[in-house]
């Protein structure tokens, strides 16, 4: 594992800031996912700026009657809350459906979001991997690939985002708020966030692309009572099949 | 990050004088083999037990909207974070089980 600085900031515009001026650094917030991938050195970020504690851990509701989901909230806080259960039970069922316990309780909602692929090989450093290595080839294409991507794939890579709680904020047509530099806000459509693989296997979201912190989930849709029916596969966490019915 | 919290480990739970309830319960039912998994299961069955009292649903949750309530198939799901090698899952829901059967 690299050496790395840390550093702990107190608004969400200072870290869009910190993020932007420093080479190579990355947000951490419930480190579930960034941390496995740094011990493994497929992240490799020289600064970590930890976005704990910038009282985005709030769940309010909008003049609209949706949600304002802080992106700090917990896994488990956001799928226990008594608004997000009577109103959005899809994305209640969809949180519960993923990790375990211990997980849910340290994952947040901007972090679930950003959250990188399981592809077997994408985590194997001995293997080639287009996501990992741009150019390197794809280990996928002819290997085993039951968890990966049926649509939505491409020549270069075929993995999946495998967050269950975008597949019910796609459904509930949720926006997402990030804060520059500058403080300023900018929206993003749910639909819009995740990128397909193309032909450079990116998996960045739109909010990576760009400097910028992401601060708020807003989902607006309550008594779409979709319910996500997720197959679960015994193997393994982390590999699972997702569809949603719309009523 | 967990800069200034505090953390409860299995030491903080109990003391070999004073066990934690869910400490004896896991002695008692034989929760473990060789050990090594056993601080983990029981600070996590602790939480788990707290977690239902608290009204946080779970995968097997019938209802999201009532109150969950403790069953085997709450309980295996909601520990399912914690693997033992050695299979003594007989027994931890046993344990654990008698604990949550205890009037708080
Ligand atoms: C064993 C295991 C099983 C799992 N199973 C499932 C599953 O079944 N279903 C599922 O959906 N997920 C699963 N996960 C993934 C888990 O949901 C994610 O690891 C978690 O949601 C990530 O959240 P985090 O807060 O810990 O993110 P972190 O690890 O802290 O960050 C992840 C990424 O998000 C970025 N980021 C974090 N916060 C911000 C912010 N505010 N602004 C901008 N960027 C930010 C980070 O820079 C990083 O790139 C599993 C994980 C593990 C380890
Ligand atoms: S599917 Fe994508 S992530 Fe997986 S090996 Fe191929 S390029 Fe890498």
């Amino acid at each position: 594992m690299k050496s790395f600085t840390y550093e702990k900031v107190n608004s969400p515009a200072a870290a869009a800031t910190a993020g932007s001026t420093t080479g190579s650094a990355k947000f951490i917030a419930g480190g579930t996912n960034l941390l496995d991938l740094t011990k493994l050195e497929i992240e490799t970020s020289a600064h970590l700026i930890d976005v704990n504690g910038l009282g985005l851990d709030k769940i309010e509701p909008t003049a609209e009657g949706g949600l304002r989901i802080g992106a700090l909230v917990r896994n488990t806080a956001l799928a226990a809350d008594e608004r997000v259960r009577r109103d959005y039970g899809l994305l209640s069922r969809a949180l519960l459906a993923g990790a375990s316990g211990q997980l849910r309780n340290k994952a947040t909602t901007a972090g679930n979001l950003l959250q990188r692929t399981r592809c077997p090989y994408f985590y194997d450093t001995n293997q080639p991997c287009n996501k990992r290595t741009p150019g390197s080839g794809c280990s996928a294409i002819g290997g085993v690939a039951r968890s990966l991507a049926v649509i939505g794939a491409s020549e270069a890579c075929i993995a999946t985002h495998p967050s269950d709680m975008a597949v019910a904020m796609r459904a509930l047509d949720a926006t997402v708020e990030t804060v520059g530099p500058d403080a300023r806000t900018r929206a993003i459509a749910i639909a819009d966030f995740h990128r397909l693989p193309g032909d450079t296997s990116m998996d960045l979201a739109q909010a990576q692309a760009a400097p910028g912190v992401l601060a708020i989930v807003t989902a607006d849709n309550a008594g779409k009572s979709a319910r996500a029916v997720t197959i679960r596969r015994s193997c393994s966490a982390g590999r699972r099949l997702s569809t949603i019915t719309r009523p | 990050m967990h800069e200034g919290s505090s953390v409860t480990t299995i030491e903080g739970l109990g003391t070999p004088e004073n066990l934690h309830p869910m400490q004896a319960a896991f002695i008692k039912h034989d929760g473990y083999q060789c050990g090594y998994c056993t601080p983990g299961q029981i600070c996590s069955a602790v939480a788990v037990l707290d977690e239902i009292k608290s009204g946080v649903p779970s995968h097997v949750s019938g209802s999201l909207t009532t109150a969950p309530e403790f069953s085997a198939a709450e309980l295996r799901e909601r520990m399912s974070g914690n693997i033992c090698r050695r299979g003594a899952y007989s027994n931890i829901v046993e344990a654990v089980t008698e604990v949550a059967g205890r009037p708080a």
